[in-house]
């Protein structure tokens, strides 16, 4: 409900009518049963695009991706709590953290970059090369207990991080609301099922290409990105067959598809010994099969979203888009000197795609202005997404849009006497116990009146 | 007598029941998850009377088995191994290490038996250490500078076994593939410590020595594990699972011992091979990783079952008392 100027103000909320509204409600509330369901999520993805796959031991709620959402921003997550899932995975990055190679919590860095979490909920594997992670569950024990190198640190802390989770009233709630059939809910087994729900929700394709390939605007994308765009799915630059589909990556799947498809690529960025050498904390697939002609094989990661991601490569070792242009238009890269001296181009595994090709500045620009058509700035800026742990500017806003209206205000009132989840309407529990107090009603209330904070207004 | 009506008296009722419900409630519990007729002891495709008196004497008696204890000890030499102690003269240089986890799973434990076959202990389920035919030994208490472990240790492996002389072991070092695939997340003790997750192969560390200071470490488990279905794993390249026999052990006195100086004999504590883990994580391109899968037993090459004996585990008798 947006109020513009002085609206008349409804008796309703007159103070002193308050309590009688609270308690009309209160009684409303008590006669629905308290043992409340959890919400299906229902994807409503971008036109265009698949819904995803969910598995079937985890069905998509809305309890477990606000609960996800709490965790995958927590640096309790962490041993030494000073890293969150997001600390690597930072939203206004694309969900990465403009590191050649990621820093865990400890302070190893990692022999690769923070992946974008761009359209996560569609891949087949996760990570650069590692081909068992096949599912969102399995890869979040990874950077969770890893020691090779520490991320989150937390190996041999299982019990310690229930600890923590149990000592948080509102994790106490959000974990039974999100898990209703379990006795005990704060569980390993659930954290993971809850980070792995928020994460399917990163969906992101609201980019000029989108808005111009479903016909939502003709203008959307210039010419020359159009012609761009030729380029790109041509067989001139071969880009597409590794960055194709919605995804503008390979190794994505989705309902009704039965065919995971998962592929690793080498694309000529060492060649160390002449033999197709890779150092050797970087051999990419080979690492898991061990299959010789697997050196230097790693998944395509996802064109969509790369202004808010680089550097680029598994190893960071590119810094910039002109400088990837520059790689495949080489066909591979040559180090002239150093431990990793070599001609990439001519590494015996590289892809027979990558050919290198020459553009004229024409082409080139058009190339690039296609490529910047691939941005989708709503996934960086969607509040959706962002760190609940920064109260939302506008208090009792369950929907993130700015404005408080009072179906929302019912849910709030629903949540402090018990009859509704307090997943449905983190917004309104400012304080963050798990619970939705007076004051915290009357704070919603108030937005609902008079409007709330301008973005501009409160911090970051 | 008494116990005799008794027996008479189950397969009556049991034969009254089937009669009863019809043979179609039976058939559809009659096969067990391997595929077979549950009660048919010899395999043969049919349940004979005397199976069903088998099966009922085992219900009643617990099927006569006696119960057995297997004692192991965490060593660093002759000494026994504690948190925080400094341990001198290992490796091939002779260095001192300070060892900070010493964990270990085995599997498919067997006595030999004095006719030499070989009988499965079945494992009590004891809902900590024991899960199915895996075990955790423990020699750690999470005391400086042990600090990823557990408070709880675990130095025995209890089971039951049949009655008999026996005067030999053997058990298999790691996880059995069934189980290391399965869902970590949701998996019950002893599977369920994040310390001997190795997420990133889809499987446990089979074992996990730790040590301070010089970051030496030992994890191997499972490596080049591959899928054959969704979610499906068929099989690992270098299973990495050691094969342990030790032909002279009395399950009443003997102590199985567990050396760490002897699995780092031959290597070079202070040296490491260059980009590749601290010590050996089972990488088949970390040479540090030959002799100290060698020592458990494992090909390094191959990962499997190594054609020398291992040397990681011996047998001690305890002193006689003159």
């Amino acid at each position: 409900m947006r109020n513009s100027g002085n609206p008349p103000r409804s008796p309703f909320f007159k103070r002193g009518g308050r309590a009688a509204v609270l308690g009309v409600c209160l009684v409303a509330t008590m006669a629905t049963s308290l043992a409340r369901a959890d919400t299906p999520y229902v994807f409503n993805p971008p036109k265009g695009f698949p819904i995803p796959k969910v598995p079937d031991d985890n069905p998509i709620t809305l309890e477990k991706i606000a609960l996800g959402r709490f965790l995958f921003y927590d640096t309790r997550l962490s041993g030494n709590q000073t890293q969150s899932c997001s600390s690597c995975h930072q939203q206004d990055k694309g969900f990465t953290d403009g590191l050649p190679n990621a820093v865990g919590s400890t302070g190893q860095m990692h022999p690769r970059g923070a992946m974008s979490l761009t359209n996560v909920a569609y891949a087949t594997v996760l990570g650069w090369a590692n081909p068992l992670l096949t599912s969102l569950e399995k890869q979040t024990l990874v950077p969770m207990f890893g020691e090779t190198p520490v991320e989150l640190g937390l190996a041999g802390m299982e019990e310690e991080l229930l600890n923590r989770m149990h000592n948080d009233a509102r994790y106490e709630r959000l974990f039974a609301e999100a898990f209703p059939n379990d006795s005990d809910a704060i569980s390993l087994g659930n954290l993971v099922k809850a980070i792995a729900s928020f994460d399917r929700t990163l969906i992101s394709g609201n980019t000029p290409y989108d808005r111009y390939t479903q016909g939502l605007d003709d203008y959307a994308i210039s010419d020359s990105a159009f012609n761009g765009g030729r380029l790109f799915f041509s067989e001139r630059l071969e880009c597409f067959h590794c960055h194709g589909g919605f995804a503008f990556t390979a190794s994505v799947t989705s309902q009704g598809n039965p065919f995971d498809e998962t592929s690793f690529t080498n694309n000529g960025l060492y060649n160390i010994d002449g033999k197709g050498g890779y150092p050797l904390n970087n051999t990419g697939l080979f690492a898991f099969t061990q299959v010789p002609s697997d050196m230097g094989a790693f998944k395509a990661p996802t064109l969509r979203n790369w202004k808010f991601t680089a550097p680029y490569m598994h190893d960071g070792s590119i810094a910039d888009i002109e400088g990837v242009i520059d790689h495949y238009a080489a066909g591979g890269r040559t180090i002239s000197t150093g431990p990793f001296a070599g001609d990439g181009s001519k590494n015996p595994f590289k892809s027979n795609f990558i050919r290198g090709f020459t553009l004229t500045d024409e082409e080139r620009q058009d190339f690039l202005n296609f490529l910047l058509s691939l941005n989708d700035d709503e996934l960086v800026h969607n509040p959706r997404h962002s760190n609940p742990f920064n109260a939302w500017r506008c208090p009792g806003d369950c929907g993130y849009d700015g404005e408080v209206t009072i179906d929302e205000i019912l849910s709030a009132v629903g949540i402090s006497d018990g009859a509704a989840n307090l997943a449905l309407c983190v917004a309104a529990d400012r304080s963050g116990d798990g619970d939705v107090t007076i004051d915290e009603l009357l704070a919603a209330v108030n937005s609902a009146l008079n409007g709330c904070a301008s973005p501009a207004a409160v911090a970051p | 007598m008494r116990r005799f009506f008794l027996v008479v008296f189950i397969a009556a009722m049991l034969w009254c029941g089937a009669i009863w419900f019809g043979r179609s409630v039976l058939a559809t519990t009659g096969i067990d998850a391997a595929g077979q007729c549950i009660g048919d002891a010899n395999r043969d495709g049919a349940v004979t009377v005397d199976e069903v008196y088998g099966a009922i004497n085992n219900a009643l008696d617990d099927c006569s088995l006696m119960p057995i204890t297997l004692q192991f000890s965490g060593n660093v030499g002759e000494q026994t191994f504690t948190c925080g102690s400094i341990y001198h003269g290992v490796g091939t240089t002779g260095a001192d290490i300070v060892p900070s986890d010493f964990r270990f799973y085995v599997h498919n434990v067997r006595l030999i038996r004095d006719d030499g076959v070989e009988v499965s202990v079945l494992l009590d389920q004891d809902g900590i250490w024991q899960y199915q035919n895996v075990a955790l030994l423990d020699f750690e208490d999470k005391t400086q500078p042990c600090n990823n472990c557990t408070k709880q240790m675990n130095a025995t492996v209890r089971g039951k076994i049949a009655p008999g002389t026996y005067n030999g072991v053997r058990f298999t070092l790691g996880v059995p593939f069934r189980l290391n695939h399965a869902d970590q997340s949701v998996a019950p003790p002893p599977l369920n410590l994040t310390g001997l997750f190795w997420s990133w192969q889809d499987g446990y560390k089979f074992i996990r020595i730790d040590t301070a200071f010089d970051n030496l470490r030992v994890h191997v488990g499972s490596t080049g594990c591959y899928y054959v279905r969704p979610n499906v794993i068929g099989g690992c390249a270098h299973p990495n699972r050691g094969e342990i026999y030790l032909p002279a052990f009395n399950p009443a006195n003997d102590t199985i011992v567990a050396d760490l100086a002897v699995l780092l004999s031959d290597s070079d504590i202070n040296s490491n091979q260059p980009d590749t883990p601290p010590g050996c994580m089972a990488d088949p391109n970390d040479s540090d990783c030959d002799p100290i899968m060698r020592n458990l037993g494992v090909d390094f090459a191959n990962g499997l079952p190594a054609a020398g004996p291992q040397k990681f585990f011996r047998v001690v008798s305890p002193t006689p008392v003159p």
